[in-house]
């Protein structure tokens, strides 16, 4: 098997090439999207014979939360590849996605509360596991964040650090199931049907499906962009870097 | 699918049904967090790059 194109992915300098073709096609997609999406739920989205208007919260609820399960996973492949192979490009995306994990997971937890405190009649439940869970997402990122400020030396952090997403890693199995094994307040995922007579008919989830596809785009979009700032940062010293400097 | 745009008028649009603090609040939340992520990255570029323009420059006086 040929192994070049898994060394190039770990070369910032191609990285940083790759993305500069492909960030026009993808902030072009996620306007569209987000466009989409935010005026579709906002004018379109029929009012639910139980939560009336309040449906337009769970769109954006729904698609920043099921992002949020992605930073772990992702946080943890990253680091893997950091601890075995030593890919400086692994650690720096990693290192970015710590703090917007931080934020998807807070704005999860404030859109869910905004609901809950009309619908459920309570903005916070301390014995919903899905609830508590995901505040401990949320700790745990900030968490990530403060041990990588914390340690001085940039190798002895990535390594702390991509233990700590390995680990990280469990509690997003425990948010994923939480409202199965334990059934409090916060309702399972809701299956889909195109007829409409299970509980989202597609003019709800349709456009739910929409913005999802958006918040992951941003997600890919801010990541790559924060990701593109550390290697000019990190490699300034690269002629490239200069060249490409000079230039702007 | 798409039915008609839900409101008859923009104190509705803006009233949703009884719930636009939750609503508007989540939209205006939600605004927040894509701009202010998409952003501080832009700046940041700004920043980074002004600085290894200036210190090119010093390193090119300092050669001289």
């Amino acid at each position: 098997m040929n192994w070049t194109w898994f060394h190039k992915l770990g070369s910032p300098k191609w990285f940083y090439e790759l993305t500069s073709k492909w960030l026009p096609w993808l902030i072009g997609a996620m306007v569209i999207f987000l466009a989409v999406g935010v005026v579709w739920a906002l004018l379109y989205i029929p009012p639910d014979y139980q939560q009336s208007y309040t449906t337009r919260i769970l769109v954006i609820h729904v698609a920043v939360a099921g992002t949020s399960l992605a930073f772990f996973p992702l946080m943890a492949v990253a680091g893997t590849i950091t601890l075995v192979w030593r890919m400086k490009l692994a650690d720096m995306v990693a290192k970015n996605a710590a703090p917007l994990g931080a934020w998807f997971s807070f704005i999860t937890l404030a859109t869910g509360s905004l609901w809950g405190s009309v619908m459920w009649g309570t903005w916070w439940e301390w014995s919903d596991a899905r609830l508590v869970s995901m505040l401990f997402q949320f700790f745990l990122l900030v968490g990530v964040v403060a041990l990588r400020s914390a340690l001085e030396d940039n190798d002895t952090a990535a390594r702390a650090c991509a233990l700590l997403s390995i680990v990280g890693c469990i509690n997003v199995v425990i948010i994923k199931y939480s409202v199965e094994w334990w059934n409090v307040l916060h309702q399972p995922s809701s299956p889909l049907s195109m007829s409409g007579e299970s509980a989202n008919g597609p003019e709800f989830w349709v456009p739910t499906v929409v913005m999802i596809v958006a918040v992951y785009l941003f997600f890919a979009v801010s990541l790559i962009l924060a990701t593109r700032n550390e290697i000019l940062q990190r490699e300034r010293k690269a002629a490239w870097v200069q060249e490409l400097v000079s230039k702007a | 699918m798409i039915e008609a745009i839900q409101f008859a008028s923009f104190s509705e649009f803006l009233d949703m049904g009884g719930y636009g603090f939750n609503v508007w609040s989540v939209y205006g939340l939600f605004t927040v967090f894509v701009a202010a992520n998409l952003i501080s990255p832009v700046m940041k570029r700004k920043r980074i790059v002004r600085d290894l323009k200036r210190r090119a420059v010093v390193n090119e006086q300092q050669s001289n």
